[in-house]
């Protein structure tokens, strides 16, 4: 017979007041399981909102300040001057700031013969890396008689709501590029017909998006005025809801749509949920560890007599902590392996949510899960190894 | 493992006029491997003492007990549990057995630690000092004298060098002790291991031992 734990077992693990034992593996369980699952939620909620989030690029937010105005200000400029614009970059949580320039001229649409519509438009540009959606083809060059523009999808949906009232057909997403727009561009320094094609639909910026060389060429070309005006600033910012950003804002009367910044409100109140429950579940491991150091502790005092003789008889003390050490190596595996499975379970129901867009998930945990419980499987093994030893140190 | 060197031992508890006429305290005695030692005493003049500081039990002496050329008191507890396991073995005068164990765990126990027997010697060397139907008893319900010979048994599981025997026969009958003893001396034999044998009186069966008063 091999030299085995197996032998030594009943002289070191008595089966008598195991209720902190189980008390021990239940805490721990629960703790674990309430660790993986709030870790795997924070990341399915990070990855569904920025999915949701037009107005996220990366890790970065992008939003439309604009002057308040109240009835001190109402007639006076409230555009943004080069210092605001300065001022806007100065600032440690503006990463970028971009102005959106809009047209001087009149500019008149009309949709040809299929659509019997004409009005008044206004155009803006700005800079392309503040839009969500730029196909190649969203440039212009002088002489080129098609305008490309992004379309916001805002307008579009409300153009849909009013349609149908005024004769006119609903347009889809795929339909509205191929609709002719005749762009009618005039000022005191002439007149020109553009044919306007929309190229792209903007989910990020409320507007009618014409390439910015085009914008400059037109003001000159119509109004002889390239000064910058802008009413409407975008900023690039890492968190939106950064308190110092919004105070900074507020100071200098600037307006920020609230409405806007709402996915990052209820995304970091749900996130500020899901890390309290993950704390919650650290402390009620930790707990729980201390519990079962308990009984350890408790059961090594009470076979002392055995070890002791044990190491008297030729036991290496080494060999006895590693083998008492690893008796719950098969506990601690089956209680996270079963919290992973668990994890995985309300994963997937968390999937089948009628609100959740499952595409943008992966039906596997995420790694920072698997990790995370790799890791709570050494710390329990080496928590354990480290305080047999302790303890059988003070027998000898 | 060689020769087992007792240099200028003292316990710390011993008078000077107690040890001046011993032959071992604070004298140098080198016992070789193969040789056979008995060292008589009375009760309470140190003889277990001195079975423990040789096996490192106790550390409350002055002077060294050296392994070959290591002092002892140098070795960590990890170094000693491989010479325990088969350099050198002991009978203790308490016995020290596991007492909810059966008499057979309380053997097999201490032999598949490094196993110089088969599982066989343990049911051979029962029935030779009749303890056979005694494998599968709770060690705590045999006598003392059937507990005397678990625990030689069990000392005779391993493989070592020195053998060191305190008052092994205390409660064995003369024939019982004759077996016992041939049993040792068997075993010794095969390994030509030493012997430190500890007792109260000279005993008449033994063999060539070399004799020290404590």
């Amino acid at each position: 017979m091999p030299l085995s734990y197996k032998n030594i077992e009943p002289l070191i693990i008595s089966e008598n007041n195991s209720f902190s034992k189980w008390l021990g593996y239940f805490g721990l369980g629960i703790g674990v399981l309430l660790l993986l699952v709030s870790m795997q939620m924070f990341v399915n909620i990070q990855q569904l909102l920025q999915e949701n989030n037009p107005r996220k690029s990366g890790e970065y937010d992008f939003i439309s300040i604009s002057k308040t105005i109240t009835n001190a200000n109402m007639g006076k400029d409230n555009t943004f001057t080069a210092s605001d614009l300065t001022a806007l970059k100065n600032q440690p949580t503006i990463q970028g700031v971009a102005p959106l320039i809009s047209n001087k001229f009149r500019v008149r649409a009309t949709a040809g013969d299929i659509i019997p519509f004409s009005t008044d438009l206004f155009l803006e540009s700005i800079d392309n890396n503040f839009i969500d959606t730029v196909p190649p083809t969203f440039t212009w060059q002088p002489g080129q008689m098609v305008v490309p523009i992004i379309f916001s999808s805002d307008f579009l949906e409300m153009y849909n709501v009013f349609a149908p009232a005024q004769g006119l057909p609903q347009l889809s997403p795929k339909t509205i590029s191929s609709v002719n727009i005749i762009l009618e561009c005039s000022g005191p320094y002439g007149t020109q017909n553009f044919k306007g094609n929309i190229v792209a639909l903007s989910d990020r910026i409320n507007s009618l998006l014409v390439p910015k060389s085009f914008m400059n060429w037109s003001n000159f070309r119509f109004m002889q005025d390239t000064s910058v005006h802008a009413s409407r600033v975008y900023i690039k910012t890492k968190d939106a809801n950064d308190p110092k950003l919004i105070s900074y804002l507020e100071q200098q009367n600037y307006h920020l749509n609230k409405e806007k910044i709402k996915f990052s409100r209820i995304k970091s109140i749900l996130q500020n949920i899901v890390s309290a429950l993950g704390v919650f579940g650290i402390l009620v491991i930790a707990l729980a560890l201390m519990l079962f150091s308990f009984y350890l502790q408790l059961m090594i005092a009470k076979s002392k007599d055995n070890l002791r003789l044990l190491l008297t008889l030729g036991y290496s003390p080494n060999w006895l902590a590693k083998s008492v050490a690893k008796t719950w190596l098969p506990v601690y595996l089956t209680i996270i392996v079963g919290a992973l499975i668990l994890t995985e379970i309300l994963h997937l129901l968390f999937m089948q949510l009628s609100f959740v867009n499952a595409a943008h998930l992966s039906f596997v945990l995420n790694w920072s899960v698997w990790l995370t419980a790799i890791f709570l499987l050494s710390l329990t093994l080496f928590i354990n190894l480290s305080l047999v030893k302790k303890e059988l140190k003070t027998i000898l | 493992m060689m020769q087992i060197e007792l240099r200028k031992v003292t316990p710390d508890y011993i008078e000077k006029e107690n040890w001046e006429a011993s032959q071992i305290w604070e004298k140098t005695v080198t016992i070789h491997k193969g040789e056979h030692l008995h060292i008589v005493a009375p009760s309470g003049s140190g003889k277990t003492s001195l079975i423990h500081f040789i096996y490192g039990l106790r550390k409350d002496y002055s002077g060294s007990v050296l392994y070959d050329n290591t002092d002892i008191k140098k070795l960590s507890t990890e170094s000693f549990s491989v010479f325990r396991q088969n350099k050198i073995s002991i009978i203790f005068q308490d016995l020290r057995l596991f007492e909810d164990q059966t008499v057979k765990e309380n053997i097999e126990i201490k032999r598949i630690l490094d196993p110089y027997h088969k599982p066989e010697a343990i049911t051979e060397m029962a029935k030779r000092l009749g303890i056979e139907k005694k494998l599968n008893q709770l060690a705590k319900k045999c006598s003392y004298g059937e507990q005397q010979r678990i625990a030689i048994i069990r000392a005779l599981m391993q493989p070592f060098d020195f053998l060191l025997l305190d008052e092994p026969y205390s409660h064995l009958d003369d024939e019982n002790r004759k077996k016992a003893m041939e049993l040792i001396y068997e075993e010794c034999e095969k390994r030509n291991a030493a012997m430190i044998f500890a007792d109260l009186k000279a005993l008449d069966f033994l063999k060539n031992e070399k004799i020290i008063y404590l």
